[in-house]
Formats: structure tokens, sequence, C-alpha cells
């Protein structure tokens, strides 16, 4: 092959050679509490009965008798563009949330969630 | 010949500038959602932490204080923009040049709330700036100019609720069981910080 040839070659190479990137990352309580909502019931549901459901919390929180269980779950996911003279990378990282408040009793008195879609329950 | 003299040539700077100019790159960042488009409920005294909830969810940052509980939701894009030409090729291998710029755009909503769940206070701030910017002529490339990593990493405290219940007690705290103290016995020499007098440190 001639030296021409092979500089084309490489060169060619150099700027067509392109590669492309996914990334994911998920971190926190996988919950799947969407749709989840109508089962809790404010004045009847127990700290018991979220806990069974949805499993231990990210963050549990108390102020004079009241509890409140934090669950937070995190997910980012990114794509990108790996070229030679040039790179580009975007990651969005979305989160589900729910909280829940406890009277005394380990009752519900409160709760609210959102997940990815976001709709508010 | 000339003429085939100078394509290769053109080849040849087209190459060598491929393989030099391979740092340059653009990070976008999108986390959470805008609180914007939302509009803003007012402490009037009768509006309350469901209200709040219904409109923004669940916050991200929650605490309890000495008379209610403090929440806070957040939204943030942040773009980084860096060129980075290595001279390697050009035979300068221990030259490297970097310029970088981050940009922010956010919002931030902290709402406060009493113990019977009344909003006390609430407001939503919002930014568009410039956070980072660096330019930087240096060997290998070794330093970055401009950074995001506290700007984009997660929520890491709300993850590691539990494991923080597990921290050791700084070793300032229990100096009275320090060997050096004087007052707290004797321990041979290379002995493991996990027994003997060592251990009382909780180091």
């Amino acid at each position: 092959m001639k030296p021409t040839t092979l500089l084309k070659l490489c060169t060619l190479c150099a700027l067509l050679l392109a590669g492309c990137a996914q990334y994911e990352n998920r971190r926190g309580v996988e919950v799947a509490w969407s749709g989840s909502a109508e089962e809790f019931t404010v004045g009847k549901t127990t700290r018991h009965d979220v806990l069974k459901r949805l499993g231990p919390p990210s963050q549990v929180i108390a102020l004079n008798d009241e509890t409140v269980l934090y669950y937070l779950f995190e997910r980012s996911q990114g794509n990108g563009l790996v070229l030679v003279v040039y790179n580009r990378m975007q990651i969005d990282t979305r989160y589900d949330r729910a909280i829940f408040f406890f009277d005394g009793n380990d009752v519900l008195t409160e709760f609210s969630s959102r997940a990815q879609d976001g709709n508010a329950k | 010949m000339q003429s085939k003299k100078g394509t290769a040539a053109f080849l040849l700077t087209l190459l060598l500038a491929c393989i030099g100019l391979t740092g340059c790159s653009q990070w976008y960042y999108h986390l959470g959602e805008t609180l914007s488009q939302h509009a803003v409920p007012q402490p009037d005294g009768d509006t309350t932490l469901k209200e709040v909830l219904a409109v923004f969810g669940p916050p991200h940052r929650l605490s309890a204080d000495t008379n209610g509980y403090v929440f806070a939701w957040e939204y943030w894009r942040v773009r980084e923009d860096a060129v980075g030409v290595n001279l390697s090729p050009f035979g300068l291998d221990f030259l490297s040049v970097d310029v970088a710029r981050v940009a922010t755009q956010g919002e931030f909503l902290l709402a406060t709330f009493d113990a019977e769940h009344h909003l006390t206070a609430i407001n939503l701030s919002t930014w568009n700036n410039r956070v980072g910017d660096g330019k930087a002529l240096q060997p290998f490339g070794v330093y970055d100019v401009a950074t995001t990593e506290d700007l984009v990493r997660g929520f890491g405290e709300v993850h590691t609720y539990g494991a923080s219940m597990l921290r050791r007690l700084p070793t300032a705290l229990n100096r009275e069981s320090d060997l050096s103290s004087g007052a707290n016995g004797i321990e041979q020499r290379a002995t493991p910080h996990s027994m003997g007098q060592h251990s009382l440190e909780m180091r």
C-alpha cells in the first residue's frame, strides 16, 4: 500500500471514528409506589403497613410524637456522542419521592408521593 | 509530484489535528423538575403542608427543627464546555492547553412548617450564571480547570442515612482515652488499634 493511501485511510478513520455511550445510575430505595397511593388511608394505615409495602425508608425523621418516613429513589440516565474532535454527554436525573407522617400511635396522618412521570398523589 | 507532496502534507496536518484535538467536550446535566411552573403558595396562616405537597410533591431535602419542619426542593441545569488540546502529536508531549467553562441555571424552593403542619415561610429563588471558568497551559493536562462534581452529585446524605448512625466519634471527643494523656495506661508497640488501650480512643 502506498504511503499516501495509508495516510488517506488513517485520516478518514480519524474523521469518521465515532462512538456512542449510555449511562445509567440508580440510587436509593427502589420502590414501586406508583399506583400504591390508593392502598394508604389517612387515619387507618399504620407505620407497619407502609414499611411492609414499601420497605425500609431512605430517612426517618421525628418531631415530638410525630414520625416521618421519607423515601427517595434517584435515577440518572445519560447518552453521549463520542467523536474524535468533539464529545457530548447529556445526563438527566429524576427523583421518585414519597413521604408519610405518623402520629404517636403510628397511624398515618398525611402522605404524598411523586413518581417519575410527575404525578403527585 | 509537487501536488502529491502537498496533498500528503495536508492529510498529515489534518490527521495530527484530529489526534491532538481530542479533548473538546460538552456535558449537560438536568436534575429534577422545574419549580417555577407552579404558583408558590403563600403563608397566610391557613396554607397547610398537604397543600404544598400537592403542588410540588415530597421535597428533595427535609429536616425537623425545634418548631416544625424545613423542606427544600431544587432544580438544576448544569452545562460544562471544555476544550483541551494535546500537543503531543507535534512533539510537545509535555504541554496541554485547556479551556473550560461551567454555567448553571437553577431553582431552589425552601419552605418551613410549624408542628401543626401550617406553612410559616416560603421562598423560591432562581439563578442563571457562570460558576466556573478556567484556562490552563500545563504539562500533561494533570488538572481539571473546571469541575462540576459538587454540583451534580446526588443526595448522598439521604442514601447514607443509616450508615451515618454508625460513624465513629471524632477522636478529639474521646481525647481523655488518648495514651499520650499520661493518665490512661500504657500500650506495647505495634498493638492493633482495635484492641487494648487504643480501642478506648475509638479512632
